[in-house]
């Protein structure tokens, strides 16, 4: 249990290239933070310096008012899963489990004791005796979960540890990180590539690109009021529609002629700027009710999912094809022409050059901290 | 099915040349050796006689053969510790190199390319008694350096030839297995509150176990058999008997001493114990390899 603080923390490599451009983020005792983002974001090194694994080039890494940069991961009292479960194959799960104990020299029959209690917690004690080898994937994943949990650290960090699981275990071990997490109340870094597992896991999120952090929020937050175009693309499945617009006053208007109300009024001159729409907030009208602000657009592809169905069409002056999610089975065939009718209230704006939000985020947005 | 039936042949005509060099230049001289273990011959070949066990119960009524057993046990023992555990102590080593590694690797191997002769005469001269560097060096130090006369130096001289020249084999084997074991559970055992000291004896010692046994076998094979040429060019078993291994002895009987009965009996008796050694190594060590 302990807060977090980063300041300006870089990473840069001998060979000259910096892998993290100054992060800054506080983290609440208790709080599930995901950090997420694309391959090579930076985000697996952000976790490394947390560990100790990788060394802090710039910058200040508190843990519980205590200045940790210079600590031996040992000494920091954190506990890692790692993407390979990295579990010690010549020891048995009770050994494997015990081995942090071990070094804290733990008499034998605590050390017992705490390894019986982890393992009944995530229903291991009955393969307290195998090797990592004679272990499922899911059954490893839950060895190197009671490996972190068993040693009761100040922080738990979690690097991918979902990704070699097929999707359902996948869920399945979703729900359980987030239960045991909140129920041992341990602070907690979830690094994934995987925005739905990001989404559903954080009580806030952190998006990072190239090294940098992009935005910090609850999910909710970042869905709703994305602050550049990375996030808006990077947050929601499938991705928000961006199309180029102008705003001129307070309207803004599309290449094929659409006029659309701006959510954002510009007082000065006309610019260009990027207009982004969710699927989900783009509703299909039939041709005939279309009214101003609609986008007449034909139809390229229907991808039924079931609950509701994907709608890939084409509109006038745009590269990409426009994407919307309806309820259930529309009768929409591929080829028709119909009017896609975007939520007023929903629309997002960015600078094409910057990709930043246009309209200014409230202040107690941007940083805002989990309830204690 | 029927086409791999018409091919039964092809696979031992491709087998042929490989068996044809094994029977001819291992199995065959192991069977004279055994044959001419039950016979006394005269030096020139011109006659022999069958005496059924007399070479072994002569052999093993010598005090010159126990003799050359405990000197060969010793030899052996220090030859592969040593030989293995500098091995292991380099690979650790040069596992951390990040800059220039490929070089470094390619020195440490280079001693396994030299003859063990050569290997032999560059030891004795660096400790030569009146020309060496070392010995030289030894004697500044108070040490006087004489393996020609001393045994006890003398073994040491062909104890670190022979580890000098082991190392190298022992070294290829122990940073591929190092380089085998996935940082993370190094890293993951650094979590865990392991300092370097710990990690290396519980993690990455126990997973190197398989390639340890693998060279414990090969070095033992080494010591008693291969080493021949390294005592030869340095010591050539003296002095008096003092480096004379059991395999330098069987040599000394049989081309030296002519006693080639006796030389083929003691060449039986060695591969009989290297045979039990191996059998031994398998069934109690391999049992407690890790994983």
């Amino acid at each position: 249990m302990a807060t977090l603080r980063l300041s300006a923390l870089r990473k840069t490599y001998p060979n000259g290239f910096t892998a993290l451009h100054g992060a800054d983020l506080e983290i609440a005792d208790g709080e599930l933070i995901v950090v997420v983002g694309p391959s090579g974001c930076g985000k697996s090194t952000l976790l490394r310096m947390l560990a100790g694994l990788e060394s802090i080039s710039d910058g200040e890494l508190v843990i519980d008012d205590r200045r940790v940069n210079e600590l031996e991961p040992a000494q920091r009292d954190v506990a890692m899963v790692f993407q390979n479960y990295a579990l010690y194959p010549h020891m048995s799960v009770a050994d494997n489990m015990g081995y942090a104990l071990k070094n804290r020299r733990v008499p034998k029959a605590e050390r017992r004791r705490k390894v019986e209690e982890t393992a009944r917690l995530i229903g291991l004690e009955d393969l307290l005796d195998r090797r990592p080898k004679q272990l499922s994937g899911g059954q490893r994943q839950r060895v190197a979960m009671g490996r972190a949990i068993v040693r009761e650290p100040r922080v738990f960090l979690f690097d991918e540890p979902l990704s070699n699981l097929d999707a359902k275990l996948r869920v399945q071990m979703r729900l359980e990180i987030r239960r045991l997490q909140k129920r041992l109340g341990v602070t907690a870094v979830y690094v994934t590539h995987d925005q739905v597992e990001a989404m559903t896991l954080a009580d806030r999120l952190v998006v990072m690109n190239g090294g940098r952090i992009e935005q910090v929020g609850t999910p909710m937050h970042l869905y709703e009021r994305p602050a550049s175009r990375f996030v808006a693309g990077f947050i929601g499945s499938p991705a928000m529609n961006v199309l180029d617009a102008r705003l001129e006053g307070d309207s803004l208007t599309l290449p094929c002629g659409t006029r659309l109300a701006s959510p954002v009024p510009s007082p000065g001159e006309a610019k260009t700027v990027c207009l982004g729409i969710r699927p989900e907030h783009l509703s299909v009208v039939p041709e005939g009710d279309a009214i101003d602000g609609d986008l007449s657009v034909r139809v390229e592809l229907v991808e039924p999912l079931g609950a509701d169905t994907l709608v890939h069409a084409r509109l006038e002056g745009q590269d990409d094809p426009v994407v919307a999610r309806v309820d259930g089975i529309r009768a929409v065939a591929e080829g028709d022409s119909l009017a896609l009718r975007p939520d007023a209230g929903r629309l997002h704006l960015f600078d094409p050059e910057t990709g930043q939000r246009l309209d200014p985020l409230e202040p107690e947005c941007q940083h805002s901290t989990f309830p204690a | 099915m029927a086409t791999f039936r018409h091919h039964r042949v092809t696979p031992w005509l491709l087998l042929a040349p490989q068996l044809a060099v094994v029977a001819i230049f291992f199995f065959w001289p192991a069977a004279q050796a055994m044959l001419q273990a039950f016979y006394v011959e005269d030096p020139f070949g011109l006659g022999r006689t069958f005496v059924a066990f007399e070479n072994f119960a002569r052999v093993l009524a010598s005090a010159e053969y126990y003799r050359a057993l405990g000197i060969t046990v010793t030899f052996s023992v220090a030859v592969a510790l040593g030989a293995m555990a500098l091995a292991l102590l380099l690979a650790v080593l040069a596992d951390r190199v990040i800059k220039g590694a490929g070089a470094y690797k390619t020195l440490l191997v280079w001693p396994y390319a030299v003859a063990p002769a050569v290997a032999g005469v560059l030891w004795g001269f660096m400790l030569d008694p009146e020309l060496g560097l070392v010995s030289a060096g030894l004697g500044a130090l108070g040490i006087d350096w004489n393996h020609r006369l001393n045994g006890g130096q003398a073994m040491v001289l062909v104890v670190m030839a022979s580890i000098w020249k082991q190392m190298s084999y022992n070294f290829v084997f122990f940073l591929a297995g190092l380089q085998a074991i996935p940082r993370s559970l190094l890293e993951a055992a650094a979590i865990d509150g392991a300092g370097p000291w710990r990690r290396f004896w519980t993690i990455t010692f126990p997973l190197l176990s398989p390639t340890a046994f693998f060279l414990l076998v090969m070095n033992s094979v080494y010591a008693f058999f291969e080493t021949f040429g390294t005592i030869d060019a340095t010591t050539a078993g003296g002095p008096g008997g003092a480096t004379r291994t059991l395999v330098y002895k069987v040599f000394e009987d049989g081309f030296i001493g002519y006693d080639l009965g006796a030389s083929a009996a003691q060449s039986v008796l060695l591969m009989g114990l290297v045979g039990l050694l191996t059998l031994l190594q398998f069934r109690y060590l391999e049992r407690k390899v890790q994983y």
